[in-house]
């Protein structure tokens, strides 16, 4: 998990400082410290399992919005018909968002996108329970360009 | 320690992966004739070109073109001041670098051409294959004689890259404040960000999505050692809580934290030593990205409170009050940081259809832009004030780019991949 290796960076000793009249007369010297590299593996602790029965979806956003628009709402009937005929099926929902704005305002709002979608959920009788809630914010986009068109694709709610 | 050698030389032979290029000099800056460094080993020729980029990208000086010298004084005693008024000097610069089996030596004499004076002659003293970081020392004492500020060339970068790299795309790096002698300190499959320094250097904490939900942690930057702050959202819950936007305070004794309990972003404060953590904001709309003041009494942070982010200020004295709102400029002020002085903030302002880095301070009442591309964000500010490292998007690339306050401009451009999220440390002497 942690390879440490040893490297070389600079801190400074101030030796001797000496005002002599106006002209500024100073020694400096240099020395070691190390810096170490940690390679970190992803670890899958929190998926959900796969199962036989899966659904999935996905609902958009407006720039800097989290409120469900109809046409949401009618993909999330769906989402809730296979939760309720599939007792033990539990859902991810991940929040993201587009480009613009800095990255930890959007982490929070792909947040605040997935928890509209746990909550609509939640009213239509799903145990909050079945739900895995995150935020990827502007950090995985499905569209790599920077036009409307493509934040508007990124401005969603993964449900898989 | 054959292991040792291998990684001191590796620096000085490899390319950088930033490759720093000064795109506009000061609109005012000091006119400095810097007689190159004596000798023609590598080592001055190298002394000569990071001083020297140092001194421009700083955003203070002019560096006269060598072709352009009128003369080269080889000591004190060679200088004809009023040649050197002749061209608008204003200081002169006499360098030397001097290798030996010991190590490496500089030398820089700084000479006032008005006064006709000598007004500092240092020495740094260094082991051999580290003339870059000697010559930052150098660039500094020139820095400091001259303008009386403490120079940020020996200071250092964190920044996040990811590349095309299968297994671990995403990469936190340390590099010298030029963006030369990059360091690894993580690599990872997953997304890393907000990169935040301890106060001291020795540390950093940054947001890691390596177990699939976002959360923070603090690494020691020589040993490696890491702590993640683990926050279960309910007993019963499959999940660990989503934990972001780490910010040191002065005193080196907390983080302050968004919290994502009740699904929503709340400003925390949590105690490093013993672990337990304090709730700052109760707003039902979105609050992070948390910045401790420089006096450690005030924590800035960006709210959705009012319809759109906006920057809002807590008193950590008088946690009963309102938090004070910052801004009121156009629908979009994120991501603020606290000059050093505490005089201003620098911040993310969307002004019409663009997101640039602005500049507010206290006793004003207004904006100020400091930067025109269309999507520049994640500014941090040099330790004495005077420079804002920021990332910016070119061509669908993200680099990192630099403004002065005195109107100077840099780019850090990457030979490969994306870097963004540039975090300046501390002074490091």
């Amino acid at each position: 998990m942690q390879s440490a290796k040893s490297l070389f960076t600079i801190s400074l000793i101030t030796m001797l400082v000496v005002s002599c009249s106006t002209v500024q007369v100073t020694e400096e010297s240099v020395k070691e410290s190390s810096i170490a590299t940690v390679e970190v593996s992803s670890s899958d602790t929190y998926e959900t399992k796969t199962t036989a029965v899966s659904t999935s979806a996905t609902v958009y956003f407006d720039f800097d919005k989290y409120n469900l628009s109809s046409r949401s709402i009618q993909t999330l009937r769906g989402v809730i018909s296979s939760m309720k005929d599939n007792p033990s099926l539990t859902l991810v929902l991940e929040g993201h968002a587009d480009e613009r704005g800095t990255r930890e305002y959007n982490l929070a709002l792909g947040q605040r996108r997935a928890e509209s979608v746990a909550d609509y959920l939640e009213t239509r009788g799903i145990d909050r329970s079945r739900l895995l809630i995150k935020s990827y914010g502007e950090e995985s986009p499905a569209v790599s360009a920077s036009n409307e068109r493509a934040w508007a694709r990124n401005r969603r709610v993964e449900i898989k | 320690m054959k292991f040792l050698k291998y990684f001191l030389i590796i620096p000085l032979f490899l390319n950088a992966e930033l490759v720093i290029e000064i795109t506009k000099g000061s609109d005012n800056p000091y006119r400095i004739a810097l007689i190159p460094f004596k000798g023609e080993s590598i080592s001055a020729k190298q002394a000569n070109e990071i001083v020297k980029n140092d001194l421009i990208r700083s955003g203070e000086f002019y560096i006269f073109d060598e072709k352009s010298l009128i003369a080269y004084p080889t000591n004190e005693d060679d200088i004809n001041y009023s040649d050197w008024r002749l061209i608008n000097a204003d200081y002169l610069l006499l360098t030397t670098v001097v290798e030996s089996n010991s190590g490496i030596e500089a030398k820089y004499e700084i000479f006032d051409v008005r006064k006709k004076s000598k007004i500092r002659s240092s020495k740094v003293y260094g082991v051999t294959n580290n003339i870059r970081q000697l010559s930052h020392y150098v660039s500094d004492g020139i820095y400091e004689a001259i303008t009386g500020i403490q120079g940020v060339a020996s200071t250092k970068i964190l920044y996040v890259s990811q590349s095309n790299d299968f297994d671990t795309p995403y990469k936190l790096y340390v590099a010298d404040a030029d963006g030369a002698n990059e360091q690894l300190l993580v690599t990872s499959p997953e997304p890393i960000i907000s990169p935040a320094w301890s106060p001291d250097s020795k540390k950093v904490a940054y947001v890691s999505f390596e177990t699939g939900i976002a959360n923070v942690y603090i690494q020691d930057i020589s040993s490696g050692e890491r702590q993640s702050i683990i926050k279960k959202r309910c007993l019963t819950c499959i999940s660990n809580e989503q934990i972001s936007s780490p910010s040191w305070s002065p005193n080196g004794k907390y983080l302050s934290l968004t919290l994502y309990q009740d699904g929503n972003a709340e400003i925390y404060i949590y105690d490093i030593k013993k672990r337990n953590l304090t709730r700052l904001t109760n707003h039902y709309s979105i609050d992070t990205e948390s910045k401790w003041s420089p006096d450690g009494r005030k924590l800035m942070f960006t709210s959705g409170r009012s319809g759109s982010p906006q920057l809002y200020e807590l008193d950590l004295r008088k946690l009963n009050k309102k938090p004070k709102r910052l801004t009121f400029e156009g629908n979009y002020n994120a991501k603020g940081s606290y000059l050093p002085g505490g005089e201003g903030i620098v911040f993310v302002h969307r002004s019409s259809d663009k997101f640039q880095i602005a500049i507010k301070y206290f006793e004003d009442n207004f904006v100020i832009p400091l930067t025109e591309a269309k999507m520049d964000e994640s500014p941090s500010v040099s330790p004495n004030g005077n420079v804002i490292i920021y990332a910016i998007n070119e061509q669908n690339n993200d680099i990192l780019a630099g403004v002065t306050l005195s109107g100077a401009k840099f780019r850090l451009p990457s030979a490969k991949g994306q870097v963004r999220e540039p975090a300046w440390s501390g002074y490091l002497k």
